[in-house]
């Protein structure tokens, strides 16, 4: 294995469907460059990603492109031939879109993902990570390789909550650090009668952040293909930026001083 | 009713066995046992049974099924196995038997199985209906158990339900059921398990009897560990037990949701709308379900939260598609939502909302197709 520094491996992970896994990997992307870091996104939901649709980018190379020359060229290979860039109005990020083709993203190995992944982090100050909803045997060793995991949830109706408690008590009995793993509640203020407290102590901890509903900017962002932290200023860019200047340290706040020394005091304890 | 049975088995040490279990249940009289299927046919018809016990594991026994229905038209004929075969049961219930019953068995496993196959019989052929989306949320579930809920009211025959999204099933909070056993261990302990033991896993839907439900998991287990062979068994035995069976799959190609497809007689495709990108990913999931040579008639797209609901509209997603949309349901979240937080059954049987009468149309032609064959 090389030498050299290693990035950040930012997932973006849920246990539930249609929760934005893809607009917050999207737009984490975009904040990290205008915060000044090399990035590079990569979509892991292999069979029915939507990356380079919410970007409308024209990709000629897809993971599985660079599968393939992995395997046959393990001394020349190079993960950036097969990045596409990104670019609005003087940012860029680097993307990895999923298989053009099923048959191809049926065919996406687990070791093959890591290695990749590995040679991003080379590259890379942050390589973010988009996925499907599942434990997956890939999505595993992926959270295994992450730094940080954003588990992201929505409150709208029972199954979901059910689902998302199950992948709570699912990601925890892995045994990473209480840090690594983020719960971030999308669309707050959407229609629900459930009350949010009674949410965080079904999962025993309180949500690290909480993103508004903003379906219209939402909407007009796959619309245009620009993520909405360039492109307008409403509740939902406000926070999604705050996020980021959580996870790069820009903003310390007590909250997450304080929620390390639990998670440390859990470890012991436990 | 009062049964009147004969049981005929070939092992000794089997047919005490069995006629100890037999006699001890209330309402039940053994009338006579034999070790020879001769025997039972040339005699039997002076106890005038209603109820015949065969055993099959004395190969020449099969090919007897006919002439036992012949000689005993107001018998139930149920066929007794110590292992069982996919295959013998097609076979048996073509041949005129009602249905098949693992030995030795128990008093209450031999009563249930009167019980569900006194009524209908076993099936011989079963519609089998799997449910795919290319991505989750895709109002696959509500439509499953609201077309169940319609079929059995319908066609007063016997609907279940196999909740197959091994990780993130969420049939039982539909139905407000607490399961004690799901799905996962019913593929474990498949290798042991006949249609009657088998039915026990499926749970009872209160106040509809003829529909029951194989619930998924409560913790994910790891969906690459469920094996596909016994899971595929368990899918045809269920298709032995019921005349209509339902799977809902997890999202996406995977091995499960693959095999189902390939085992059922109708596969739904279907996607919610959400002004994404979903209808591309149904265009591309349909490209694969090109490979069936019949999947003109095999692959049945249905696009969910379509506003408005119109026919019109469903003519515009048949022509997005190059496929003809076989149904579209209107946005019932706020129903559905309402119903599963307050724990009663998320299915909605109202007449005369669009979502109920698109869902019992689906339900007709469902029936209709079988019928025609």
């Amino acid at each position: 294995m090389e030498e050299g520094r290693r990035g950040i491996v930012a997932t973006v992970f849920s246990t539930a469907s249609a929760v934005g896994k893809t607009l917050i990997a999207i737009n984490m992307a975009a904040e990290l460059v205008r915060e000044g870091y090399h990035v590079c996104l990569v979509d892991l939901d292999l069979q029915f990603g939507d990356v380079a649709n919410y970007l409308h980018l024209e990709a000629e190379y897809s993971l599985a492109d660079a599968q393939r020359e992995a395997k046959t060229n393990t001394e020349g290979f190079d993960v950036k031939k097969f990045l596409t860039v990104y670019g609005y109005q003087g940012w860029s990020f680097y993307v990895l879109p999923a298989p053009f083709a099923l048959e191809e993203a049926y065919n996406i190995s687990t070791p093959a993902v890591q290695h990749i992944l590995q040679q991003l982090q080379l590259d890379f100050d942050f390589v973010v990570v988009d996925t499907t909803s599942a434990f997956s045997e890939m999505n595993l060793a992926v959270m295994d390789m992450s730094t940080i995991i954003t588990f992201l949830g929505i409150v709208d109706f029972i199954p979901t909550i059910k689902n998302m408690k199950i992948g709570c008590d699912t990601i925890r009995s892995l045994g990473y650090e209480a840090n690594k793993i983020r719960i971030v509640l999308n669309r707050s203020n959407s229609k629900t009668k459930i009350d949010l407290a009674d949410v965080e102590q079904l999962l025993g901890e309180p949500f690290y952040h909480v993103l508004p509903n903003a379906f219209e900017p939402a909407r007009k962002s796959i619309q245009t293909g620009v993520p909405l932290v360039y492109s307008s200023t409403n509740a939902l860019s406000t926070e999604l930026r705050a996020l980021v200047e959580r996870y790069t340290n820009r903003t310390s706040s007590h909250e997450s001083s304080s929620s390390g020394v639990s998670s440390w005091f859990k470890k012991i304890f436990n | 009713m009062d049964y009147r049975v004969i049981l005929i088995e070939n092992n000794r040490v089997m047919l005490e066995r069995l006629s100890s279990v037999v006699r001890g249940i209330d309402g039940y009289e053994l009338d006579a046992r034999y070790q020879q299927a001769g025997d039972a046919l040339g005699q039997g018809k002076m106890f005038q049974p209603n109820l015949i016990l065969l055993d099959i594991d004395v190969p020449q026994n099969l090919a007897l099924i006919p002439e036992f229905t012949d000689a005993f038209p107001g018998a139930a004929l149920l066929c007794l196995s110590s292992n069982w075969n996919a295959n013998n049961a097609a076979q048996i219930v073509k041949a005129g038997a009602k249905g098949y019953l693992l030995k030795p068995f128990t008093a209450q496993e031999f009563i249930e199985a009167v019980h569900t196959f006194g009524r209908s019989g076993m099936a011989a052929s079963s519609e089998t209906l799997a449910f795919f989306s290319p991505k989750g949320k895709s109002g696959k579930t509500t439509l499953v158990a609201n077309l169940a809920l319609s079929l059995a009211r319908k066609s007063g025959e016997g609907v279940g339900i196999i909740d197959a999204d091994l990780q993130f099933g969420d049939m039982a909070v539909f139905f407000n059921l607490s399961p004690q056993s799901t799905i996962v261990e019913a593929v474990r302990d498949i290798e042991f398990l006949s249609p009657i033991t088998l039915n026990s896993y499926f749970l009872e839907v209160p106040e509809v009897d003829n529909l029951r439900i194989l619930c998924g998991t409560k913790k994910p287990d790891y969906a690459e560990l469920v094996d596909i062979e016994p899971f595929e068994e368990v899918v045809r035995m269920a298709q032995s037990l019921f005349r209509y069976v339902l799977i809902d799959l997890p999202p996406g190609f995977n091995p499960v949701s693959i095999s189902a497809a390939e085992l059922s007689t109708q596969t739904y495709l279907v996607a919610m709308i959400g002004g994404g990108f979903e209808i591309q990913h149904m265009r591309r999931a349909m490209e694969i379900f090109k490979a069936w040579p019949d999947y003109g008639k095999r692959v049945k797209p249905v696009f969910t939260r379509v506003e408005p609901c119109t026919d019109e509209q469903r003519q515009w997603l048949s022509r997005e598609m190059d496929f003809p949309v076989d149904a579209i349901l209107p946005n019932e979240y706020l129903l559905v939502s309402a119903a599963a937080n307050n724990g009663r059954m998320a299915v909605d049987n109202r007449s005369g909302t669009v979502f109920a009468d698109n869902i019992n149309r689906l339900a007709d032609e469902i029936i209709g197709r079988r019928k025609m064959r």
